[in-house]
């Protein structure tokens, strides 16, 4: 499937790759520390990392203007901070504290931050799909440019609602990026187990949409993918399907043993760390020394580090906050 | 003309779609006496999907279906007069006269229960062929459906389940979208897919897929053996499109009997193909092609058509008197079914 | 104060669409055949031809995608009316209505929201059968973050609309199919606030507490009980969630009876959460226990003869009201 011409942006300027980087960084950071306070309990549910799948994560979203909207799921941490969510913030959320981003009532599934135009994590399979459809028809109503990517995994290509929604985003040519973070694994049930058929791009190709595949442990490959999808949906050519092929290092939520995957397999996609490859070619380009590089480590220890403290010592939401905020 | 079905398979396929034919306009003929109020659907325009695909199936094969479902009932064997009365919602009909015409089905039958929610009868079917699979007794199901239905996720999600675990199904879509009114002329919305071709739909998930001339009894009847075969070799799931053109009757919201009552004097040539209706007399019409194939095999086709036709006709006379003259259920039973 | 013009209940609903889609520009319909085929039930007719298919969005048969898509649409700047053709669809979009809709303003501490209408049919009285007749708005009254209302007149089906739309929460919006050629005056006056009963009729035997269509069935009763010498109360809720139980209340410590009446499934409905609200707030009032009448606990059947058995009519309310006089 070709997609029409639409003049892809020139290559992104090495300040972009530099700060697509730090985003990543974060990202791990982050996840890391996450995995440190949910083990020791300090979490209230479950909570499901990205580990592994900062690149899908940050090159999509470096593709985009404060204007245009995502959704995101379970697995949306990285979706959260890469579209500018206060570090701080999203960790009193994920700890259930007062001062969280959603003020603890949310936690990591529910995490929405309309300021930055991000319609949430979501604690049901494909669940944003429809919402950044939505989003695009709704800015298709107002006249507007922006367009709207909706993240799901691929636990989520068997989702009937992923189907309906490719149609009319089709049949309507609405500015919507569907990208799927492939992972191989939906919950604890590999990909091919439950997924019917001879390609994963067919979903999409069956509705005309231009779909395409990239490495989804190269943050440059996929957003050069996200760019050249963004650019066709502001042009008025309709949505891209975006198979992103990734790994998540943890297991479907911390605490899983992840019996299930095969040693090897799983040892091959660690040594494609997507964090690993960025630094390597931000290096070998001249783009960024390794005491840059260091210095983007330290800086994102630091501001996950006080955001750890800040959750940790911030107030549970007071018992009169049961009640609010359940009509407007 | 091929030789794939015999003279004999032939006349019986005729018989059964008369019948259909003559149900249906039992059915409209009802309404407009107000026998029965509510919105229906009928079948007319698709006898030639209906009436070879069923054929072809066993007294253990299962079937699901649609709202547009009076055609699948008869051609499966159904009472004509117990469907009529359960359309009319008696007592005596096939479900007490609690389903009505959406909802018609017969569970001795093989029917599973009848879905008036469009893509009902594709999940439905999934798991009759589920269960057939699972008897390992060569049995199979076939889900009846319209091509709106691929716009619901569920068909999405049913199609995918049944190719995974290679169920024993027929997917036969009744793909009736051609000829359907455009909006300026008071019609309603039919197919909205952005698939230029429905068969791409399953073969994305791994389906095998053939189009077939839904108004064509041969081309249907060899698509759909083929098919069962398959599924009866574990080769399943098998997904037929048959392309039937939109009888303008079931253009507008409610049915009218537009093109009348069945002539076949207009296959024998004996009435004058005339009016706003003459290319679907001509063309179109499933059973009087098939009526006109009929008369090529020569001497006393023309009257073995009518002596089938008389005895048809006879046949839903009295299943129209049988369900006017039905009780309608009375009211201590209302309570009934709802529970085991 | 404008001339009542005299509407349908139908067209009252449709005259609402017009004035809230003309006066913001964010109103948009989204549903099946909505668009120039003017809805199945010509419900949504005219709207296309005016307002384009920019903001008349006729969808395919996808009712838990493009509901979602409603969903999407509401948060990020637009006030969609979504249609649902039969209330029993309307199970096709629960996941998105329960799981997305209703919980994004809790989710989000409340910066975020789902002003959204979904409207559908229900009703009994049209041999429509198991799958085209249920109303779900007890369901969906039992859903935090979800307001519902049903209408009983044209007046108040036009005001309610126009209240709903300009909702800042997802509102269910039941019409019941069986009153839209039911004729009334419709004044376009002041938007209503939803949460407010209506005092349909005053009397000082007992009071009727009746949803929708079945506020019709209580008047006539009414009428029947008054040449007996009996005189009825009619409370009409107009929204059951957010409930008006003070004028439920009030009216009942007048009366010191209530009869509480709903066209749906009587068992875990509307009637019982409404009886126990009575009896909680204004037992020391009443004179006999709080009554009910509702549908009977089954599918709803196409026969003529069995589906008007399944509901409660005016003579099923009357006899209830003398025996509870008695």
């Amino acid at each position: 499937m070709t997609a029409q011409s639409v003049k892809t942006p020139d290559a992104p300027a090495p300040a972009k790759l530099l700060e697509m980087h730090r985003a990543m960084v974060l990202i791990r950071r982050f996840e890391e520390a996450v995995r440190v306070l949910a083990t020791a309990g300090a979490v209230p549910g479950l909570v499901h990392l990205c580990a592994g799948q900062e690149a899908t994560n940050v090159g999509v979203i470096a593709a985009l203007e404060p204007r245009d909207a995502i959704a995101s799921h379970h697995r949306g941490h990285g979706h959260c901070l890469a579209r500018g969510a206060p570090v701080d913030g999203l960790m009193a959320e994920i700890l259930g504290k007062e001062t969280g981003m959603c003020g603890g009532r949310s936690g990591s599934m529910h995490v929405i931050d309309l300021e930055r135009n991000n319609l949430g994590t979501n604690g049901i399979v494909g669940g944003g799909i429809p919402l950044a459809a939505g989003a695009a028809l709704s800015a298709r109503a107002r006249g507007s440019d922006a367009a709207s990517v909706c993240f799901f995994g691929d636990g989520a290509l068997n989702q009937g609602l992923l189907h309906e929604c490719m149609n009319m985003a089709a049949i309507w040519k609405l500015a919507v990026v569907f990208v799927c973070e492939n992972n191989g694994y939906g919950e604890f049930t590999a990909i091919d187990d439950v997924t019917a058929g001879p390609s994963l791009l067919a979903r999409g190709e069956v509705f005309g949409i231009p779909s395409s595949m990239v490495d989804g442990m190269d943050v440059r490959a996929v957003h050069e993918a996200a760019r050249g999808a963004v650019a066709r949906a502001r042009a008025g050519q309709g949505p891209s399907f975006i198979i992103c092929n990734t790994w998540r290092f943890g297991g479907h939520h911390v605490g899983d043993k992840q019996d299930y995957k095969d040693d090897a397999e799983a040892r091959a996609w660690r040594a494609r760390d997507p964090i690993l490859k960025s630094a390597a070619q931000l290096q070998d380009e001249g783009h960024a020394s390794e005491a840059d590089l260091r210095a983007v480590e330290h800086e994102a220890d630091a501001l996950v580090k006080r955001a750890v403290e800040a959750a940790r010592a911030a107030p549970e939401p007071a018992p009169q906050r049961l009640l609010e905020h359940v009509h407007g | 003309m091929s030789a794939h079905l015999s003279q004999d398979a032939r006349w019986r396929l005729f018989e059964t779609m008369l019948l259909m034919r003559r149900f249906e306009e039992s059915v409209a003929k009802m309404n407009v006496e107000k026998h029965f109020t509510g919105h229906y659907h009928l079948y007319i325009g698709q006898e030639a999907t209906g009436a070879p695909a069923i054929s072809l199936l066993g007294p253990k094969d299962s079937l699901s279906t649609t709202h547009r479902n009076h055609g699948h009932v008869i051609a499966r064997g159904a009472d004509p007069g117990g469907a009529l009365a359960e359309i009319m919602g008696r007592a005596t009909g096939l479900s007490g006269g609690r389903g009505g015409t959406i909802h018609l089905t017969d569970a001795s039958l093989g029917f599973l229960s009848t879905s008036g929610v469009v893509g009902g009868s594709i999940s439905l079917g999934v798991g009759g062929a589920f269960a057939r699979k699972h008897r390992k007794d060569g049995s199979i199901h076939l889900a009846l459906f319209g091509d709106s239905a691929l716009e619901e996720g569920v068909a999405f999600e049913s199609l995918n389940i049944a190719s995974l675990w290679k169920l024993p199904i027929v997917f036969l879509c009744e793909n009736n979208s051609a000829d359907s009114w455009d909006r300026s002329r008071g019609g309603y919305t039919t197919l909205t897919h952005a698939a230029n071709d429905l068969r791409s739909i399953p073969g994305a998930l791994g389906i095998p897929s053939r189009r077939v001339d839904g108004c064509d009894v041969e081309d249907v009847h060899e698509a759909m053996a083929e098919a069962v075969e398959a599924c009866r070799a574990g080769k399943g799931p098998m997904f037929i499109e048959a392309m039937t053109r939109r009888w303008a009757g079931s253009a507008p919201l409610w049915p009218e009997l537009s093109t009348g009552v069945t002539d076949l004097r207009m296959a024998t040539g004996e009435a004058a193909i005339e009016g706003e209706h003459s290319a679907w007399y001509a063309q179109n019409d499933p059973v009087l092609k098939l009526a006109r194939e009929l008369l090529g095999e020569g001497a006393g086709a023309r009257e073995r058509i009518f002596a089938i036709d008389a005895q048809v006709t006879a046949r839903m006379q009295a299943a129209e008197r049988f369900a006017i003259d039905s009780p309608m259920p009375a009211p201590e039973t209302a309570l009934q079914h709802v529970f085991a | 104060m404008a001339e009542p013009r005299m509407l349908t209940y139908r067209e009252a609903v449709l005259d609402a669409l017009f004035a809230e889609m003309r006066a913001d520009p964010a109103v948009m319909i989204i549903g099946e055949d909505v668009g120039a085929a003017g809805g199945v039930f010509k419900q949504t007719e005219g709207l296309f031809a005016e307002f384009g298919a920019l903001r008349v969005v006729d969808t395919p048969i996808s009712e838990p995608g493009a509901f979602g898509m409603a969903v999407g649409a509401a948060m990020t700047g637009m006030r969609p009316v979504f249609e649902v053709m039969f209330g029993d669809f309307m199970t096709l979009c629960m996941d998105q209505l329960v799981n997305q809709a209703a919980k994004v303003r809790y989710m989000s501490n409340g910066r975020a929201g789902v002003p959204l209408v979904l409207r559908t049919t229900m009703g009994t009285g049209a041999n429509l059968g198991p799958q085209h007749s249920q109303g779900f708005y007890a369901w969906a009254a039992h859903v935090p973050g979800l307001k519902v209302v049903a209408p009983a007149t044209p007046q108040d089906a036009h005001d309610l609309m126009r209240a709903a739309i300009r909702d800042d929460d997802p509102v269910l919006f039941f019409e019941d199919r069986m009153l839209y050629t039911a004729r009334g005056p419709v004044v376009a006056g002041e938007p209503q606030t939803l949460g407010r009963a209506r005092v349909v009729r005053q009397g000082r035997d007992v009071t009727i507490v009746a949803i929708g269509r079945m506020v019709a069935f209580a008047q006539a009763a009414a009428e029947e009980l008054a040449r007996e010498g009996v005189e009825v109360e009619i409370v009409d809720p107009r929204t059951i969630a957010p409930l008006d139980r003070r004028t439920i209340i009030a009216s009942v410590k007048r009366t010191h009876r209530a009869l509480v009446v709903d066209g749906a499934p009587l068992a875990y409905g509307v009637t019982g959460e409404i009886a126990s609200i009575i009896a909680e707030e204004a037992f020391d009032w009443l004179d006999a226990p709080v009554s009910r009448l509702g549908a009977a606990n089954v599918p709803v059947p196409i026969s003529r003869s069995l589906e008007p058995l399944s509901r409660p009519d005016a003579s099923a309310i009357a006899q209830r009201v003398r025996a509870m006089l008695a």
